[in-house]
């Protein structure tokens, strides 16, 4: 007999379609209703394949070989890693609404739910707002407001705060904890930074590479006795100082063509969410003058929404300004064709797989490369990531985390001189931010202007420029 | 008068569409292929508030009836040709234009409260029109990553072609993980035990929707009369 809230897994062991070996073997892991606990481990740990188990889709959507029991009693919510997977609906208010409406309530309760929900993550552009206006960071919001509408039994965040600032991530978590306390629901949330969500558990649990646990304790013992072995594993141990950026061969990213400074000039733009039923117009940059320089990282920093990725997309000419322009580089990037283009630019777009084309890692780091005729080390790249031993996966069965490896080194395989890194530390573990962090100041070092929009603290902490955005202002 | 149209109901939207079709089958000489293509016309120019849009369609239907008045031509029917490129306008013309204003979440309300379809099946219905309209959205954002990537279009026609054809296969991949993805986030939202499903808005038939709907079915029945007349 199962009770609403408990989670069973017993000898749980999947194996994804087209992967030799399983991703979980064996792992036995029970929480009791209301527990609130949070599952860590490095990237490709098999994290998101147990959240998947937790809602039933190991063996029915997603295809592959699962054994073992796998019980969970009541209604479960999840908000996926990917946010944008989980919009069903044109506007908001509706999408919010989603859930509710599957628990077949009444209309009023139905619209108070979604207010509140919408209340509590701080979306606040009205239940009419179109979901296609919305940023990373802003659909991750959304996708929590929709589980927290549905009050579950089991609520199961997959890194629900990798997109957002530490304002927007503090109050989602306070969100998350009020609800849970008031409705005793039992929470399992994946997260690489631990840190901030320990006061909110009572319980950690520590998956290795293998799928294995390797510590299931306490918030307080695990803090106090497993700082050390953890952090070395690639566990975000709260305490610890930011890793050191892991050292690579200069040649292996050294610009074939050392660009000039770029700058921004009062550059405006205007993104546009149309359909026929109307048009919003976001403005995502307004009148904003930013310099990033060759040998430098720069940051772009500041609140989801705040035009981070525009601008980043911007410099490297793959979209058009309203008003105002980019100087530096001539022919101007924007204007380019493609293969030209990719001479000087890499880019690692903020969904990974937007950009794969190949049937393997290994051919995948070297599409640019090859079309546009330079030479590149493959297997030196790979194995500075942590990506050698997938070097025959399939791109798309890759982990998050090691997607977004992948997507840096297609990014940089073929040394361009303009290297423009959107979110490029979401999901990574200590071990592979370090590869990451490590890569991006080889690349500054060696000559690259390097440009980065991100959240992390530490790899802000590693730039030598920052240039804070607020609501698509220079701050 | 160019804004009501927005303001309809998803069905009445919906029913211009299949008046148009059904109308289009009185279609059978020029007079009445004539009549029907005006009228349609007409009614474009006093009711829509943008003309890119319609436009775009006229364009779009136009290839395919472009292509029929051709074969009809070859196959030695030349007078009939243009009978038979105006029947594919009126035919597939006046839906493509209204189904662009239906909101997919409206058109769910209406089908499954007014017309009592099974809720499950709507709602997935309604997440899937949900997962075309933001297309446009992945569509771009796959482009860019392309050209960065250096595998853009040149200035060779037959490139292009191609790299339309390759994006056109990326898209197809992407939707069929992004439907295994979105399958999961829509069960984790309670909808893997949705029986008694309810629905955030009412279906309600104002006056302008009664108008709609009768200016719909004279628009299609305009071919039929057309036809009768002469």
């Amino acid at each position: 007999m199962t009770s609403a809230g408990e989670v069973r897994l017993r000898g749980f062991t999947w194996r994804p379609l087209g992967r030799r070996l399983p991703v979980v073997s064996g792992l036995d892991l029970t929480i009791g209703p209301g527990e609130r606990v949070l599952l860590a481990g490095p990237s490709g740990a098999g994290k998101s394949t147990v959240l998947h188990a937790l809602v039933g889709a190991l063996g029915t959507t997603l295809s592959g070989e699962l054994s073992g029991e796998v019980v969970v009693g009541g209604r479960v919510g999840l908000v996926p890693q990917q946010p944008g997977d989980s919009v069903v609906a044109e506007r908001i208010g509706r999408d919010v609404a989603f859930g509710p409406e599957n628990v077949g309530l009444d209309r009023d309760e139905i619209w108070r739910r979604v207010d509140r929900s919408l209340e509590a993550v701080g979306l606040r552009q009205g239940r009419d707002h179109p979901t296609a206006a919305l940023s990373g960071g802003e659909l991750q919001r959304l996708s929590l407001a929709g589980v927290l509408a549905l009050e579950p039994d089991v609520v199961l965040l997959d890194e629900p705060t990798s997109m957002l600032d530490e304002d927007h991530a503090a109050s989602v978590r306070e969100a998350v904890a009020r609800n849970v306390a008031d409705s005793g629901a039992t929470l399992v949330v994946v997260e690489h930074h631990l840190g901030p969500w320990l006061d909110l558990v009572d319980r950690v649990v520590v998956l290795d590479a293998d799928g294995q646990v390797v510590a299931d304790v306490d918030p307080v013992t695990f803090a106090r006795d497993h700082t050390t072995p953890l952090g070395d594993l690639g566990v975000w141990m709260p305490g610890l100082p930011a890793p050191q950026p892991l050292a690579m061969d200069p040649e292996l990213v050294r610009p074939e063509r050392v660009l000039p400074e770029l700058s921004a000039v009062d550059l405006d733009v205007v993104l546009r969410a149309r359909s026929l039923r109307g048009t919003i117009e976001t403005r995502a940059l307004h009148g904003v003058d930013a310099r990033i320089r060759p040998g430098q990282v720069t940051a772009l920093t500041g609140p989801s929404g705040a035009g981070k990725s525009t601008l980043l997309a911007a410099f490297g000419g793959l979209l058009g300004p309203t008003t105002g322009r980019i100087e530096g580089v001539e022919p101007p990037l924007r204007r380019r064709r493609s293969a030209a283009l990719a001479a000087d630019v890499g880019w690692v777009p903020q969904v990974p797989e937007h950009g794969f084309v190949a049937g393997t890692v290994r051919e995948e780091v070297a599409v640019t490369a090859g079309r546009i005729g330079r030479e590149v080390d493959v297997d030196a790249l790979l194995a500075h990531l942590g990506l050698d031993a997938l070097a025959g996966a399939h791109p798309y069965r890759l982990s998050g985390g090691e997607q977004r490896r992948l997507s840096l080194l297609t990014a940089v395989a073929h040394r361009p001189g303009l290297l423009l890194l959107d979110e490029p530390t979401v999901g990574q573990d200590r071990r592979t931010w370090a590869a990451v962090a490590g890569l991006a100041t080889a690349a500054a070092s060696a000559g690259a202007v390097v440009a980065t929009s991100t959240h992390d603290r530490d790899l802000v902490a590693l730039a030598d420029e920052v240039v804070a955005l607020e609501a698509g202002v220079r701050r | 008068m160019r804004q009501l149209v927005v303001r309809l109901n998803p069905l009445v939207l919906v029913s211009f569409g299949f008046a148009s079709l059904l109308g289009s089958f009185a279609i059978r000489d020029l007079p009445s292929a004539v009549a029907g293509v005006v009228a349609y016309a007409v009614a474009a120019v006093i009711f829509l508030p943008s003309w890119r849009y319609p436009l775009a369609c006229l364009a779009l239907c136009g290839v395919s009836a472009g292509l029929v008045a051709y074969s009809a031509w070859r196959l030695g029917n030349s007078d009939h040709a243009p009978v038979a490129a105006m029947r594919i306008l009126v035919l597939a013309w006046p839906g493509a234009v209204a189904v662009g204003f239906v909101d997919p979440s409206r058109l769910g309300d209406y089908v499954a409260q007014g017309l009592r379809v099974p809720a499950r099946f709507v709602a997935s219905f309604v997440a899937v029109l949900q997962r075309v309209t933001s297309m446009t959205t992945t569509w771009q954002q796959v482009d860019r990553t392309r050209r960065a990537r250096g595998l853009g279009p040149g200035r060779n026609p037959v490139a292009v072609v191609g790299h339309a054809g390759s994006m056109t296969f990326a898209m197809l991949a992407s939707s069929l993980r992004g439907a295994s993805r979105m399958s999961i986030a829509m069960d984790a939202r309670g909808f893997a035990t949705a029986q008694r499903r309810t629905w955030a808005e009412p279906a309600p038939w104002s006056r302008l929707d009664v108008v709609g709907l009768a200016v719909s079915v004279a628009l299609g029945a305009v071919p039929v009369v057309a036809r009768l007349l002469t």
